[in-house]
């Protein structure tokens, strides 16, 4: 503690406040626990794993299959798009083009999720943008259906997860030293060579951490596939809503969350373990 | 110029680079364009292309907010009031709490340092789902009379991950021995840190209010179970009004909304200009 100003009991009352702040959270994640384990449906009461039980059905299965599924392939989309956006944004040396940029990719993230959604019922709609545009070019008779399916609310997923992948690269891309690259150009390897065998190798930890974040947030999704994908496509978020807005099924709903919260933790502790491992491997 | 990531000639590799790039920027921006360019439309519906070109959506929508139709359930200046109102008490609370946990994080031990910001951290990455129906189970259970702290109170949760990672930017620049200055000229501790560090500081707790605001302006999800017919948001009002059908005058506020976090986001990317990254 050589460069440390505070005692702990300053550091814990300058602190304080934060975790009052934050605490409300962390009660939600115990009583959604709580709730879980509650051998009622609709109040805590006794302890029972039948919540849990109830919700070893196909319907559920299939819900746990397709949420996994979109997340996985909105994921490997958006990195794939997001690490040559990263390259453009550290590349670019206007500020105008480089903050339009930036305002262009953060947009999606932060943006009220409806106007979102108007945007890509206005562009795949039956009458939308897409489809009016392919008929008069004649390439189509009837009109597709992008909306309301897997695939409107996978164009949504990667859109607002894009954000996420973008910036964490960013911040990698600009660590990576000039030298490098110089070197193996240098030596003369190509294009997709140095991005093999240098850039990537490179990025692997940023690349790791930004696909388990968008991943998570993928899996978590509730106002993509409520907005895009209707009552069909039922990714898990949506279908623990139904368990309690039709249902009122309260404990089957946090069982479900349960799940969900399991799921994810797993996976950015796997991706945590994973960039530990790869990065001891290069220093090694 | 940079080797290897976007040569100037490099035949496949440069392509392939700049398609992706572009498609990336295609699925960020197409929505948010075809809501702009809709709203300018003069036609009842929503058909593209629009045929003519008109403000007349946008005059409805000051019509919206002038003529108070105390008919309608929940009007939309009352949404919007709520929302904005929800949005400034999240930033001043999260914003104050935040400042001397950052400072805390800072000059404290450096082992707790990393387990507190994944600490904080977690609200980023919790479903937004069980976040929001956890918080529903909570109001209800207790049976309290919250108002809008129902909605202020989750939302908190939320962008304190945000706020946290501004402050924390900030304080890396400042050193230690600007305030130990201070303090030798005979400044006591507290007084030090409220001259010194918090103006040099400025800068990120700006951004953090203004991500504070943006964030808890635009949040739908743990609103969606949170809020009542009393107290509900702008997104919400937004909701309940197109979940039939797509109303022109309602893309015309989408572009107010969408104008107003672009002028916040230039803001914050002013403030923060190269030398921290956005979260």
């Amino acid at each position: 503690m050589s460069n440390s100003t505070l005692t702990r009991k300053q550091a814990l009352a300058f602190a304080a406040p934060a975790f009052i702040a934050i605490l409300p959270f962390f009660v939600a994640c115990l009583y959604i626990l709580r709730f879980s384990l509650s051998g009622e449906q609709g109040r805590i009461e006794g302890f029972s794993i039948d919540a849990y039980r109830n919700l070893m059905t196909p319907f559920f299965g299939r819900s746990v299959w397709l949420t996994l599924r979109l997340a996985f392939f909105a994921t490997v989309i958006a990195l794939m798009m997001a690490v040559p956006l990263a390259f453009l944004l550290t590349t670019l040396k206007r500020p105008v083009a480089r903050r339009t940029l930036t305002v262009i990719i953060l947009l999606p993230m932060i943006l009220n999720l409806l106007v979102q959604a108007y945007g890509w019922i206005l562009l795949l709609g039956p009458s939308g943008a897409l489809n009016t545009v392919l008929r008069n070019l004649g390439i189509i008779d009837r009109p597709l259906f992008l909306l309301f399916n897997e695939t409107g609310v996978l164009l949504g997923l990667i859109q607002t997860s894009l954000p996420l992948a973008v910036f964490p690269i960013v911040s990698a891309v600009r660590a990576i030293s000039q030298e490098h690259l110089e070197a193996a150009s240098s030596l003369g390897a190509s294009n997709w060579r140095i991005f093999r065998d240098v850039t990537l190798p490179l990025l692997r930890p940023a690349l790791l951490g930004a696909a388990s974040i968008c991943f998570a947030f993928n899996a978590s999704a509730f106002a993509v596939p409520l907005l895009l994908g209707g009552r069909r496509v039922q990714m898990m978020g949506v279908a623990i809503r139904d368990m309690i807005s039709p249902l009122f099924n309260w404990s089957g709903a946090a069982a479900a969350g349960m799940i969900l919260i399991v799921m994810t933790l797993f996976l950015m502790i796997f991706s945590a373990w994973l960039v530990r491992l790869t990065t001891e491997k290069t220093k090694g | 110029m940079r080797v290897g990531l976007l040569p100037a000639q490099g035949g496949s590799y440069r392509w392939v680079m700049l398609t992706l790039a572009t498609m990336g920027i295609l699925i960020s921006a197409l929505p948010v364009a075809v809501v702009t360019l809709m709203s300018f439309s003069a036609a009842e519906t929503s058909g593209f292309p629009p045929s003519e070109f008109s403000l007349r959506w946008y005059g409805e929508v000051a019509r919206m907010f002038s003529n108070e139709d105390a008919s309608s359930a929940q009007s939309v200046v009352d949404s919007t009031l709520t929302s904005l109102l929800v949005a400034v008490i999240v930033m001043m609370i999260s914003t104050v709490v935040c400042v001397p946990l950052a400072y805390a994080l800072a000059r404290g031990e450096r082992r707790i340092r990393a387990g507190m910001e994944l600490l904080f951290t977690l609200p980023l990455v919790f479903p937004l789902v069980m976040l929001g129906i956890a918080f529903l189970l909570i109001a209800e259970g207790l049976a309290w009379e919250l108002g809008i702290w129902r909605i202020i109170i989750p939302h908190i949760a939320l962008v304190l991950p945000f706020v946290l990672r501004n402050c924390l930017s900030a304080m890396g620049g400042i050193s230690v021995e600007l305030e130990e200055a201070a303090i030798s000229l005979g400044a006591p501790p507290l007084r030090a840190i409220w001259d010194i560090v918090v103006p040099l500081m400025k800068a990120g707790i700006l951004a953090g209010l203004i991500f504070a605001l943006i964030i808890s302006f635009n949040e739908f999800t743990i609103t969606f179970f949170m809020y009542t017919i009393d107290v509900s948001t702008l997104p919400i009002w937004m909701y309940s009004r197109t979940v039939s059908s797509l109303d022109p005058s309602t893309l015309a506020l989408s572009v107010y909304i969408i104008a107003a976090d672009v002028i916040l986001i230039l803001l914050v990317d002013k403030l923060i200009a190269g030398r921290a990254n956005l979260f």
